[in-house]
């Protein structure tokens, strides 16, 4: 039996997935991103390989691939591919209904639609700022003194949205503590941030071409209340993915590293 | 074997290291008269008539920009605050006048602030700055206001301050070294037509860079060598490259750029941005039958590739050009690229992306970046994600092309 890897190197989380043959994940793993890319793509690896018990070391790999901001710096990889492309080939293998991705990263939000074959048909990107990302999410968490699970929530419970202005994400931070200050319903205030960030993958996803569904990938697709928001508001439908959305970019690595690998031979 | 070094490269790149290179140095030591300029729309032949040289001014070892920003806002083109930068830190005081054209908001203020701050040197009594008024379209009243304005603005001003002998005759020996540069940097890109191409886009711009911002007499010899070196290299066995793209839009005085590009899979065939190939590079044809300044006037303003230029025929002429350099060049895309906050583009490039890959139907990504992006791992992403497409369509239509055989 050969194996096939992927391994996306986020600025935020390192997530690994390996393959067989019949493209069936036996390894996955997710761990926060360290300040070296490289020990990262190291640490997730040996994860990832330890769940599995016929190889020992990504060179027993028959086919590896980086993708994400580190992809160039992932060991042993025989190449590194754009987590654009990764991510649609990943939500293709899972769910080839779906046509167009929002990808919120932990500096970045990407629109990405997808041709019937898992390629990318078109893309959008946003990475001048941080507004709408993972980190702004943390930021904002940080601000209601919440970790983000908790965040992720909050505005759920929302009878009305107070919108917030600000898009930078230390601007909106401040917004935000003063309207607490001020002693607006934090879920409301929540509801708002969640709003403010739905709008972004908004634009992104229709600069994309997407028409009336979209799925969500990266870290932030667990979020519930941002999935609400785009739903209720945005009148976009939200396709649940059946495995988990943060993996999608490795999985869509390793995929392309079956193909590539099996063409091999 | 991977493929050899050019060289003179690394020559050449040391010359893009300081706007006051070797070469500008050697010819100010000549008695040469230094002419700092910024945009295609003042004719560079103009200003290498006798002892004059031109220099088109880049800003490299650039920093931050924070002082340019307080004078011109951070809302205003990231070249133009560059060369303010760089200007207040005195790197341009060896030049001997600044020759600027109304040809964009931006780089009229840079060039006013350029004056109010006084950043040539106070020494040189006979410098003057001017600003030369350019029409928006292409017509014989256009030609005719423009040439007159050169006439006062430009070369009156050489032959009073500095003795310039402005005869017809000495403005065609000008033409004949430009035509020279030009002759030399066209054969080296016609390189970039065939296969597999012996030399890279990132070679390419370092070499005509340099030929912007150095006499030019100083540097045909070793564009010259150079030419003859190309005809014999030989080209890695295995191809480097996977697509290839035609670079379209606004200024670029960045190898780094085209470099990070190249990085990801995309040799650059084709130049079609300020300081490109296109169309600061082509020669200028004379006739005897006409005085020479109209001739290069009408020639400069029919060939402006600039948005400023917003006639209907015009835009046209720039889109057909895209596509005919998409086809010329044998490219599989087209990259529209933009300087931060450069106004023309900015309208061009969000209009022309889409009438590009929907009309024309030529792939096309659209780019904006900052005036140095060699390390933007974020643009790195997209370029890879659009080379990454095009290899994909190469693959399916080489399928496809298989099936058919097979059937």
């Amino acid at each position: 039996m050969k194996y096939f890897g992927g391994c996306d190197v986020g600025s935020t989380y390192t997530k690994c997935v390996i393959l067989q043959e019949n493209g069936e994940i036996v390894s996955s793993v997710t761990i926060r991103s360290k300040i070296n890319s490289e020990l990262s793509a190291w640490a997730a690896l040996d994860q990832a390989i330890a769940q599995v018990a016929e190889i020992s070391k990504p060179s027993d790999l028959a086919y590896l691939i980086g993708t994400g901001y580190g992809r160039n710096k992932v060991p042993f990889a025989d190449e590194n591919i754009s987590e654009i492309s990764c991510h649609a080939m990943g939500v293709h293998v899972t769910n080839p209904n779906v046509k167009a991705i929002i990808d919120i990263g932990g500096q970045d939000v990407k629109g990405i639609s997808i041709d019937k074959d898992g390629t990318v048909a078109s893309f959008a990107m946003n990475d001048k700022c941080a507004a709408g990302t993972g980190r702004f999410f943390e930021a904002m968490a940080n601000a209601f003194e919440m970790s983000i699970e908790e965040f992720s929530k909050l505005s759920l419970s929302a009878k009305n949205t107070i919108p917030i202005t600000a898009q930078c994400t230390v601007f909106a931070e401040s917004e935000v503590i003063t309207l607490v200050g001020e002693g607006k319903p934090r879920d409301e205030i929540a509801a708002g941030i969640q709003l403010a960030v739905a709008k972004r993958c908004f634009v992104m996803a229709k600069k994309a071409g997407a028409k009336d569904s979209i799925t969500l990938t990266g870290g932030c697709a667990k979020n519930e209340g941002l999935k609400k928001a785009i739903e209720d508001v945005l009148k976009i439908k939200v396709i649940e993915l059946s495995i988990d959305p943060q993996l999608m970019g490795a999985l869509g690595a390793a995929e392309f590293a079956r193909q590539k690998g099996m063409d091999k031979e | 074997m991977k493929v050899k070094d050019l060289k003179h490269l690394y020559y050449f790149e040391k010359l893009l290291e300081e706007a006051n290179n070797e070469l500008v140095r050697q010819a100010k030591n000549e008695g040469g008269i230094a002419l700092g300029y910024t945009c295609f729309h003042m004719p560079e032949v103009l200003l290498n008539i006798g002892k004059c040289f031109s220099v088109r001014l880049r800003a490299p070892q650039m920093g931050s920009m924070e002082i340019a920003t307080y004078y011109m806002s951070n809302g205003s083109c990231e070249y133009c605050r560059a060369l303010l930068e760089r200007a207040m830190e005195g790197s341009y005081k060896f030049l001997d006048a600044m020759a600027g054209v109304d040809a964009c908001e931006a780089m009229n203020r840079c060039m006013e602030n350029m004056e109010l701050l006084k950043i040539n040197d106070p020494e040189k009594k006979n410098f003057f700055w001017t600003n030369v008024d350019v029409p928006y379209s292409d017509d014989e009243d256009c030609v005719r206001h423009l040439t007159e304005q050169l006439r006062r603005k430009i070369l009156h001003p050489l032959h009073d301050k500095f003795g310039v002998d402005i005869s017809e005759s000495e403005i065609r020996k000008a033409v004949a070294e430009h035509n020279e540069v030009c002759r030399l940097i066209t054969e080296i890109g016609e390189f970039r037509k065939i296969e597999n191409p012996v030399s890279t886009g990132y070679e390419f711009h370092v070499l005509t860079l340099a030929t912007y911002v150095c006499p030019k007499y100083l540097i045909i010899d070793k564009l010259r060598e150079t030419l003859e070196e190309l005809k014999s290299r030989e080209p890695d066995k295995k191809k480097k490259f996977r697509v290839k793209v035609v670079m379209v839009g606004s200024e670029v005085d960045d190898p780094d750029l085209i470099k990070l590009i190249e990085d990801t899979g995309a040799l650059v065939v084709a130049d079609r941005f300020c300081y490109g190939s296109f169309p600061g590079r082509q020669q200028i044809v004379l006739n005897d039958s006409e005085d020479v300044l109209t001739q290069i006037v009408r020639k400069n303003l029919k060939e402006t590739e600039c948005p400023r230029h917003c006639a209907l025929h015009k835009i046209k002429y720039r889109y057909d050009r895209a596509a005919q350099l998409f086809e010329e060049f044998h490219a599989d895309g087209i990259i529209y690229e933009q300087m931060k906050f450069c106004t023309y583009w900015s309208y061009e490039r969000t209009l022309a992306s889409h009438v590009i890959s929907e009309e024309y139907e030529i792939p096309t990504l659209s780019i904006d970046r900052p005036y140095r992006s060699g390390m933007s791992g974020q643009l790195r992403t997209r370029v890879q994600a659009f080379v990454e497409s095009l290899e994909i369509k190469k693959i399916k239509a080489r399928q496809g092309l298989k099936r058919q055989g097979e059937e």
